[in-house]
């Protein structure tokens, strides 16, 4: 577990840095330094009056078992979500007038975050999960695309292992 | 006097005590309210509220009751691949990991460009095209959640389907209005849940999933 500092909520009362027994937490971007961070050590995380830092896990449980009579069900929401958000984005361009684009922006986003929430709960929550690997690993093997961003997809399989 | 309650934020509509700070008087039954008045905490027409005193929905049958036949998982579209992979990568940000996100990022934009060219719908066919998935697919999807205890699946549906009731209401109103739905006012998304809203500020918190208003933005009007 190691440190991590939310900027949103940091009211630069630099307690972090009195506290901190390795200088990890004073950085020029405010991120905290993670290869000096003591894993566990948590002094940051209770000296800061704004809670603006947390811990973060180095690794994460099993996902939970999703049933497939559900996962079916999941997944012809997620796609029909997220052809709403094809016809939305067409009506983007097309609408002949502001108000009417502005409005299918919007329902574009809404369907798109329902898609991305749908398939989450799919068995896609953790992106270190077994089925988001088994999935990059799919891709890599069947897309011979040349486009493909195979280094991308090589480099998460890298990072993400658990 | 009854209670009448919004399926969508939970807010309750008592006639005993009106709506003073609307102009709506204590005593007002709901039937003396016009049937364009909407919710005043998240914009759903009147025409959803539901009697506080009407009994829960029947519960689903016992799991095992209606085992349908297995069917395969069909695989993801292209457009659902592009949803997973802008969705893990904020995942990856939540985690404070910046690299694994951009790389999430390339994936999304990969298949972000091969999303076939689907059938082009105009407003009101989407807004039919929604109601049907409200009025058949969401409750089946809902009775298969249920029936198999996965609370986190009920979850994504329930809100899912909030917010799709939200979309053809306000669609509903964009069929009799036209532009003048948004002439002058904005219109906001929850960036959690894809609640939509029209009006000049954004609600305190959303109505479906209540996160703070930091999390809602605005749509931009396109310069002129």
């Amino acid at each position: 577990m190691y440190a991590v500092r939310n900027i949103r909520l940091c009211t630069k009362d630099c307690l972090c840095l009195y506290v901190c027994p390795t200088g990890a937490t004073d950085t020029e971007t405010g991120q905290i330094d993670r290869s000096k961070c003591i894993s566990g050590c948590r002094l940051c995380v209770d000296a800061c009056p704004s809670h603006a830092i947390s811990l973060v896990p180095e690794s994460y449980p099993p996902q939970q078992e999703k049933k497939q009579t559900v996962l079916a069900a999941m997944r012809k929401r997620s796609a029909s979500k997220s052809a709403q958000e094809q016809a939305f984005a067409l009506l983007e361009q097309t609408a002949p007038n502001e108000p009417a684009r502005r409005l299918a922006k919007a329902m574009r986003c809404s369907c798109r975050l329902m898609a991305e929430d749908l398939l989450r709960e799919s068995g896609y929550m953790l992106p270190q999960s077994e089925n988001v690997q088994t999935l990059l690993k799919s891709e890599l093997e069947n897309i011979k695309d040349n486009d493909f961003p195979r280094d991308a997809a090589k480099r998460l399989l890298e990072l993400l292992k658990q | 006097m009854a209670k009448y309650v919004c399926p969508i934020c939970g807010y309750v509509y008592d006639e005993a005590a009106g709506r003073p700070e609307d102009g709506i008087a204590p005593g007002t039954p709901w039937q003396a309210l016009s049937e364009d008045w909407v919710c005043p905490l998240c914009g759903a027409p009147k025409s959803v509220f539901e009697g506080q005193s009407k009994p829960e929905v029947k519960s689903t049958p016992a799991s095992g009751v209606m085992e349908p036949q297995e069917e395969p998982l069909r695989e993801l579209s292209v457009g659902e691949l592009a949803a997973l992979c802008t969705n893990l990568a904020k995942g990856c940000e939540k985690q404070y990991r910046a690299e694994e996100a951009e790389l999430f990022m390339q994936l999304a934009a990969y298949y972000e460009k091969r999303i076939p060219k689907g059938e082009a719908r105009d407003f009101t066919q989407l807004l039919t095209l929604i109601d049907q998935e409200l009025n058949n697919e969401y409750p089946a999807a809902k009775e298969a959640a249920t029936a198999n205890r996965d609370r986190g699946s009920l979850r994504a549906l329930v809100w899912g389907e909030k917010v799709s009731r939200i979309l053809t209401s306000l669609l509903g109103k964009f069929d009799k209005q036209g532009d003048a739905l948004l002439n002058g006012t904005n219109i906001y998304v929850c960036e959690i849940c894809g609640f939509v809203y029209v009006g000049n500020e954004p609600p305190e918190i959303c109505p479906v999933c209540k996160v703070p208003n930091l999390k809602i933005s605005m749509i931009a009007k396109e310069a002129v």
